[in-house]
C-alpha cells in the first residue's frame, strides 16, 4: 500500500539514496538493516516526510503522493515513533498524546481535561500501557515513555481514514529484554491496525519480528530477503560485502609496537550511564581501536581518557601518573590529544584563523608573561600547512571557511605541533571525501611510527580492522573481546560483528 | 513515586516553607509584624507587584524573559490617567472607559515586544530591554517630564475601601491571580506555554506554532503589566514616568524565588504569588525589625542568585552565557 | 558586494554618513573644537563600553556596569578624604571584584549572566546607598584638583579625558589582539565547545572578562564622579543603554566572538553623534532613550550570528 519507486536523495557531495525501491503490505512489518552510513535514516526520512525526494516515485495505496513535512504525511497516516524520546517531560502523558490537537477538546476556550483523559486512556490502551494519563511523563520509565509515543502515533487511527504506517526507529535500544518481548508482542497484535518499519542494529531482534528484510548499503537496498529465508551471517555479508583494499588502509606501513611502554592504562573504570569494568593499556605508537555499536560506551571511554568525564570507580593512569582531577587542561598538559567527532563543534573554532586554531591549546609555549608571539604562532602554522599539505590560502585563513578535511588536519596539527603523543581519535574520517581519508590514514600512520600511542572509533569496521593494532570490542558499556590485528592475522568483520550484537 | 521526597518535590514546596519560615521569624522577632492591619499593608505592596510577576511568570515559563515592563508598566499608567481625565475624570462619568482601552493598549505594547523578539529573531531579554528604554522614553514624551493626578474617590476606593481588613485592590488583584491560573490550567495556550518551555524543538515538531504561542505570551503579559499599572494609580493617585520603577526587579525575582525556573516549563502563577509574598514579606519584614530599606536590593540580588541555583538542574546545562 | 563581506565595514561607514548628515544640517557640529569637546564628553560611557565588550565578546552581557559606575561614585566620594590618590586603585578593585563575582555565579553557578550581573548590579545599588547615607556627596574641590585635576584639563584645546580614553583602548586592544587572555576569550566567543575541548580552562576566562568589563566600569564611574566633583547612588543612571549600544552598533553580536575594542571605538562615537543631533534638534535625554531604544534593536537585528543560536528564546 506504500510504495517508494526509484527515490534518488542527493546532498552536496553525497549520493544518499541511490534509486531505492520500498514497499510495504496492509499488516506487515518490515525490518530495514545496513551499517552506519548506508542510508537507513536517509530513507527513514523520506518515509515519513522530514526529507523530500530529487527523484523517482511516492504512491500510497496507489495514489501518488508528495510530504511538504511530517505533519503532511501524518495527515496521510505515516507516523514515527522518535529514537530520540520525543515526548515533553513537563507535560503530562495526555497533553503529550494530544499536543497540537488539542482543539477537539476545546469547548467555549476551556479545555475539558476529563475529555481528554478518557481519550488518552483509549489511546493508552491500544498500547495495554495502564497508567494515569494525568501522570506527568518525566515520572515514566523509558519502556513506558516509549509506549506512551506509540499511542501518540496511534492516534492517527481516528483522524486518518486508511490504514496506517508506523515507523519505529531502534525502539528497542533502550529497553531491557522482558521490555523489547512486550514491545514485540504487542508490534504484532497492532498489524491488524497498521504496518510496521522496524529499524534496529541488533540484528536478532529484526530477524525476529520482521516478516521481510531490507538490507542497504552504500544508499542502495541491496537485497530484500523475507523471513527465514536467510541466517544472520548471510545478511551480514550483504550489509558489509566489500573487498578491503589493503593499500587503502595503509596497511603495509602498519609496525609492530614496543609492547614494553604503557602509556595509557585504565583499571575497572566504571562510568556513569551503565558502563562497567573497563580495563584497557595504550602503548607507544599502538593504534588501539574501540569497536562497537553507537551508544555501547566507546565515546565515553575516550572522553574520560581526555577528562572530559570524571569516572565512578576505577582508576585511569597516564605516562605511569595517576589521574586524580579529571580535566581537558591536565589531559592536555600530559600531552594527550583530542580529535572530537563533532568537528565543526568542538574541533575547531569557526571565525578563527588556522594559526590561532592551531595553537589554541598550548598558548603558554608561544607567549611570555600572557603576551602573545604571534610571529612565532604564525611560522608555526605554515610550517605545518606545509607538512600536512593543508589547503588553505594562508595561517590567515578563517578555519570555518576551509574543507572538511582541511579542518580535520588544523585540528590534527594543533595536538601534533604541540608535541601530544597520546591522540584520541573520535571518527576522525567522519564526513571526508576519499583523499581526504586517506590523507588521515597516512597521518596516523605516521604518528604511529613516531611513537605516539592512538585510540580510534572508527568510521566504519573495515577502517578499525585496517588501522588497528589491536581493538578491543565493547557491547551496553562492557569489554567483550580483545583482538590482535597483526597485519596478516586480522579478524574478520564477522568475527567483530559477532561481539558486538 | 509515592513516599519518597524527590528534588522535584523539594523545589516544588521549598519556596512555601520558605515563606512560613519568614513569617514565624519576622514574628518572633518583632510581635507586631502578625497583624491584619500588617498583611494588609503587605498585601497593597505587592498587589501590583503580583500582577507584573503573573505577567512574566506566562513567559519565562516559555523559557523566554521579559524586561521591558518598567518601561510598560509607566507607559500604561501614564496613559491610563490622561485617558481616565479625558473621559470624564471619575469613573461614574466615563473615566471606566479607560480601564478596559488600557488593557488593549497593554495588550498591544506586549504584542509589539513579542514580534520584535519572534520576528526578528533577537533574544527576549535584550529585545524587551530595548523596548523597555523605549516605552519609558515614550512615557517622557507623553508626561514632558511631568504627573498625571487622578482625583475620584470613587476609583481611589480600591485603596481606601477595605472590605474584611484589606483594601479593594487586592481583591482585584486576587480575581486577576485566578483568571491567569484559570488560562494556565484550563486553556490550550497556557497549556502550549509549558509545551513550548519544555521542549521547543518537541513542540515545533508535534505542530505547535510556537512563534504564535510566543507572541501570545507576551501580549497576554502586556495585559497584566496593564493591570499592575492601574493598580499602582489607584494605590498612588497619579503616574509619572517612573511608576514603573523598580518593578522589573522585583517581579523576576519574586517568580524566580518562587520556583519558576529559569529555564522554562516549571511552575505557574502560584508560585508567583508564593514568590511575591516571600520578597514583600522580607521586604516588610526588615522594615518591621528595624533594617534600613536600602538592603532591598541587595537582598533580592542575592537572593535571585540563590534560588537560580537551587532550582538548576546542573546536569541538564552545559554552556551558560 | 553582498551583505555578508559589507557587514564587517557597516560601523565605519555608518559614522560617516551620520558625521556628514549632521554636519550638512548643522554647520558648527563639523568644527575642531566642537568635535573635541563632544568626544571628550563621551568618554566616560566610553571607557564602560569597553568594558562591557568583553562580556559581550564572550557571549554574555552586564547589566551592573551603571550600578557598578554609580557605587564607585560614591566609593570615589566618600574615601577620597582618607586615601587620597589610592583610592582610585580601591575604586578599580571593588569593580574587579564585583565583576569576578559576576563571572564566578555566571561560569560556576551556571546563572545566565544576564541575571547574575542584574543580581550583583542590585547588591552594588544597596551598598551603594549605605555608603552614602542615601544622599549626593560632593568631593572636596581642592583636594580632588589636587588628586585628580590632570583628569578634566584640557592641553590646548584637547581635553585630557581623550588622552584615558585613547591608553585604556591601546590597552584594552592590546589585551585583546596580543595577550594569551584575549586570544582565550575570542575561542570562547567563538566557539566555547572547542575551546573547553583544547584544554582552556574557559571559566577562568569568562570571569576574567566580567571582570574587566567591572573595573572599566568603576574607572567610568571614578572618571565621571571626578568630573562632576561628587558621587550618588543614582547619578550614573542612563549611562547602561547607551554603553549597550556603543558595543551592538561598533559590530560586536550579542552572540559573542567577533568584533572588539575598536569596534567600540567606533560605535561610541556614533553613539556621540546621534546624542548631539539629537540635542541640536532639541530631543531631551531622558526621550533619547526611545532613539537608542530602536537603535538597539536594529543593530541587534543587524549584528547577531543567528547560526549559533539554536532557538531564540
Amino acid at each position: 500500500m506504500y510504495q517508494l519507486a526509484k527515490v534518488d536523495k542527493k546532498f552536496p557531495g553525497v549520493h544518499a539514496l541511490k534509486a531505492v525501491d520500498f514497499q510495504i503490505g496492509r499488516g506487515e512489518i518490515v525490518g530495514l538493516v545496513g551499517e552506519n552510513g548506508a542510508g537507513k535514516s536517509t530513507l527513514m526520512k523520506v518515509l515519513y516526510g522530514a526529507y523530500q525526494p530529487d527523484g523517482g516515485q511516492i504512491t500510497l495505496d496507489g495514489r501518488s503522493v508528495r510530504f511538504a513535512n511530517p505533519r503532511a504525511a501524518m495527515e496521510q497516516g505515516i507516523g514515527m515513533v522518535f529514537q530520540e524520546q520525543s515526548l515533553i517531560a513537563n507535560l503530562t502523558v495526555m497533553e503529550n498524546i494530544f499536543l497540537g490537537y488539542e482543539q477537539q477538546f476545546v469547548r467555549f476556550g476551556v479545555i475539558n481535561w476529563k475529555a481528554m483523559a478518557a481519550a488518552a486512556s483509549a489511546q493508552l490502551a491500544k498500547v495495554k500501557l495502564t497508567i494515569d494519563p494525568a501522570t506527568v511523563t518525566s515520572a515514566l520509565s523509558f519502556a513506558q515513555r516509549q509506549l506512551v509515543e506509540l499511542a501518540k502515533v496511534l492516534t492517527l487511527e481516528e483522524r486518518v481514514p486508511g490504514n496506517l504506517v508506523i515507523l519505529l526507529d531502534e525502539p528497542t535500544s533502550v529497553l531491557a529484554e522482558d521490555e523489547v518481548n512486550l514491545l514485540f508482542k504487542l508490534v504484532r497484535e497492532l498489524t491488524s491496525r497498521a504496518s510496521f518499519i522496524f529499524v534496529s542494529h541488533r540484528m536478532d531482534e529484526v530477524m525476529e519480528l520482521s516478516d521481510r528484510i531490507y538490507v542497504m548499503k552504500d544508499g542502495a537496498v541491496v537485497d530484500v530477503v523475507t523471513r527465514g529465508e536467510k541466517s544472520v551471517e548471510q545478511i551480514q555479508h550483504k550489509m558489509v560485502g566489500r573487498n578491503v583494499d589493503k593499500e587503502y588502509y595503509r596497511e603495509h606501513r602498519q609496525q609492530p609496537f614496543d609492547a614494553s611502554k604503557e602509556v595509557v592504562k585504565l583499571e575497572s573504570v566504571s562510568l556513569p550511564g551503565r558502563i562497567n569494568d573497563i580495563s584497557l593499556t595504550l602503548h607507544r605508537g599502538e593504534v588501539l581501536c574501540l569497536v562497537g555499536t553507537e551508544g555501547s560506551g566507546r565515546e565515553a571511554i575516550l572522553r574520560t581518557i581526555y577528562g572530559m568525564r570524571t569516572p565512578l570507580a576505577g582508576k585511569v593512569t597516564i605516562k605511569g601518573q595517576q589521574i586524580t582531577q579529571f580535566t581537558p587542561r591536565n589531559a592536555v598538559a600530559q600531552g594527550v590529544g583530542y580529535v572530537p567527532r563533532e568537528r565543526k563543534v568542538e574541533g575547531i573554532v569557526a571565525g578563527m584563523n588556522v594559526y590561532e586554531n592551531m595553537t589554541l591549546s598550548q598558548m603558554g609555549r608561544h607567549s611570555s608573561a600572557g603576551v602573545l608571539r604571534i610571529a612565532g604562532e604564525r611560522a608555526l602554522a605554515r610550517d605545518w600547512i606545509s607538512k600536512l599539505s593543508i589547503k588553505a590560502s594562508s595561517e590567515l585563513a578563517d578555519c570555518g571557511n576551509l574543507s572538511g578535511g582541511n579542518q580535520q588536519k588544523v585540528v590534527l596539527a594543533k595536538w601534533r605541533s604541540g608535541g601530544s603523543d597520546i591522540m584520541l581519535l573520535d571518527h576522525p574520517t567522519r564526513g571526508l571525501d576519499i583523499g581526504a581519508k586517506e590523507d588521515v590514514y597516512d597521518m596516523i600512520r605516521d604518528m604511529s611510527e613516531a611513537g605516539v600511542g592512538i585510540v580510534l572509533v572508527a568510521d566504519t569496521l573495515e577502517e578499525a580492522i585496517g588501522l588497528s593494532h589491536s581493538i578491543i570490542v565493547i557491547k551496553d558499556g562492557a569489554i567483550q573481546k580483545r583482538f590482535d590485528c597483526t597485519p596478516g592475522a586480522k579478524p574478520s568483520l564477522f568475527d567483530l560483528l559477532h561481539y558486538m550484537i | 513515586m509515592t513516599g519518597r521526597f524527590t528534588r522535584e518535590d523539594a523545589i516544588r514546596w521549598a519556596p512555601l516553607m520558605v515563606l512560613i519560615a519568614l513569617v514565624i521569624l519576622f514574628t518572633a522577632i518583632n510581635p507586631n509584624f502578625f497583624a491584619l492591619r500588617n498583611f494588609a499593608r503587605i498585601a497593597v505592596a505587592a498587589a501590583p507587584a503580583l500582577m507584573v510577576a503573573v505577567g512574566v511568570t506566562f513567559i519565562i515559563l516559555m523559557g523566554s524573559i521579559d524586561l521591558s515592563m518598567e518601561g510598560a508598566l509607566s507607559f500604561t499608567a501614564v496613559l491610563f490617567c490622561y485617558a481616565f481625565v479625558k473621559f470624564g475624570g471619575t469613573l461614574a462619568a466615563g473615566g471606566w472607559v479607560a480601564i478596559p482601552l488600557i488593557l488593549l493598549v497593554g495588550a498591544a505594547v506586549g504584542m509589539l515586544n513579542g514580534l520584535i523578539h519572534v520576528k526578528l529573531r533577537i533574544p527576549s531579554f535584550m529585545a524587551s530591554l530595548a523596548m523597555g528604554f523605549v516605552a519609558t522614553g515614550a512615557t517622557v514624551l507623553l508626561t514632558g517630564g511631568g504627573i498625571v493626578k487622578i482625583d475620584d474617590d470613587v476609583f481611589r476606593g480600591l485603596l481606601t475601601h477595605r472590605l474584611l481588613g484589606f483594601p479593594l485592590m487586592v481583591y482585584v488583584a486576587g480575581f486577576c491571580l485566578l483568571v491567569a491560573a484559570f488560562i494556565q490550567t484550563r486553556t490550550t495556550l497556557g497549556r502550549n506555554f509549558y509545551a513550548v518551555g519544555g521542549g521547543e524543538e518537541l513542540a515545533h515538531a508535534s505542530g505547535l506554532n510556537v512563534k504564535r504561542v510566543r507572541v501570545a505570551g507576551f501580549t497576554l503579559a502586556g495585559v497584566f503589566y496593564a493591570v499592575a499599572a492601574i493598580l499602582q494609580v489607584a494605590k498612588l493617585g497619579q503616574a509619572e514616568s517612573v511608576t514603573g520603577a523598580n518593578f522589573m526587579f522585583i517581579s523576576i525575582t519574586s517568580v524566580v524565588v518562587g520556583g519558576v525556573a529559569l529555564w522554562g516549563g516549571v511552575g505557574g502563577v502560584w508560585n508567583a504569588l508564593v514568590g511575591v509574598l516571600i520578597v514583600n514579606v522580607i521586604n516588610n519584614g526588615m522594615v518591621v525589625i528595624g533594617l534600613p530599606d536600602y538592603v532591598q536590593d541587595g537582598m533580592l540580588g542575592l537572593l535571585v542568585i540563590i534560588a537560580v541555583v537551587l532550582s538548576t538542574d546542573r546536569r541538564a546545562v552545559t554552556v551558560v552565557k | 558586494m553582498d551583505l555578508q563581506r559589507l557587514k564587517p565595514h557597516l560601523p565605519w561607514i555608518t559614522l560617516l554618513v551620520l558625521v556628514a548628515a549632521v554636519g550638512i544640517v548643522d554647520d558648527t557640529f563639523l568644527r575642531p573644537a566642537n568635535l573635541l569637546s563632544l568626544a571628550g564628553d563621551i568618554v566616560p560611557l566610553f571607557i564602560m563600553a569597553l568594558g562591557l565588550t568583553f562580556a559581550i565578546y564572550i557571549g554574555g552581557i552586564d547589566l551592573s556596569a551603571q550600578s557598578m559606575a554609580n557605587l564607585i561614585t560614591v566609593v570615589a566620594s566618600v574615601y577620597l578624604a582618607q586615601f587620597g590618590g589610592w583610592v582610585a586603585l580601591l575604586c578599580i578593585l571593588v569593580g574587579f571584584g564585583f565583576g569576578s563575582i559576576s563571572g564566578y555565579v555566571t561560569t560556576k553557578l551556571m546563572v545566565p549572566s544576564f541575571i547574575s550581573t542584574l543580581a550583583v548590579g542590585g547588591v552594588a545599588f544597596s551598598l551603594a546607598q549605605y555608603l552614602s547615607g542615601q544622599k549626593a556627596l560632593n568631593m572636596e574641590a581642592a583636594q580632588r584638583d589636587a588628586v585628580f585635576g590632570w583628569m578634566i584639563g584640557k592641553t590646548g584645546p584637547i581635553p585630557h579625558e581623550l588622552f584615558i580614553a585613547v591608553a585604556l583602548l591601546a590597552l584594552t586592544l592590546f589585551i585583546e589582539r596580543r595577550t594569551t587572555l584575549g586570544r582565550a576569550l575570542k575561542a570562547v566567543g567563538a566557539g566555547e565547545p572547542a575551546a573547553a575541548a583544547s584544554g582552556l580552562n574557559v571559566a577562568r576566562y569568562k570571569i576574567l572578562a566580567f571582570a574587566i568589563s567591572g573595573a572599566l566600569a568603576a574607572i567610568a564611574g571614578l572618571l565621571f564622579s571626578v568630573k562632576l566633583s561628587g558621587g550618588a547612588p543614582t547619578i550614573a543612571n542612563g549611562f547602561l543603554l547607551p554603553a549597550i549600544v556603543a558595543v551592538l552598533v561598533g559590530g560586536t553580536p550579542l552572540t559573542g566572538g567577533v568584533g572588539g575594542v575598536l569596534n567600540t571605538a567606533i560605535g561610541t562615537l556614533i553613539v556621540a553623534v546621534i546624542r548631539a543631533s539629537m540635542l541640536y534638534f532639541d530631543i531631551q535625554a531622558t526621550q533619547q532613550q526611545m532613539v537608542f531604544g530602536v537603535v538597539l534593536i536594529g543593530a541587534i537585528a543587524l549584528t547577531i550570528d543567528r547560526a549559533k543560536l539554536r532557538t531564540v528564546k
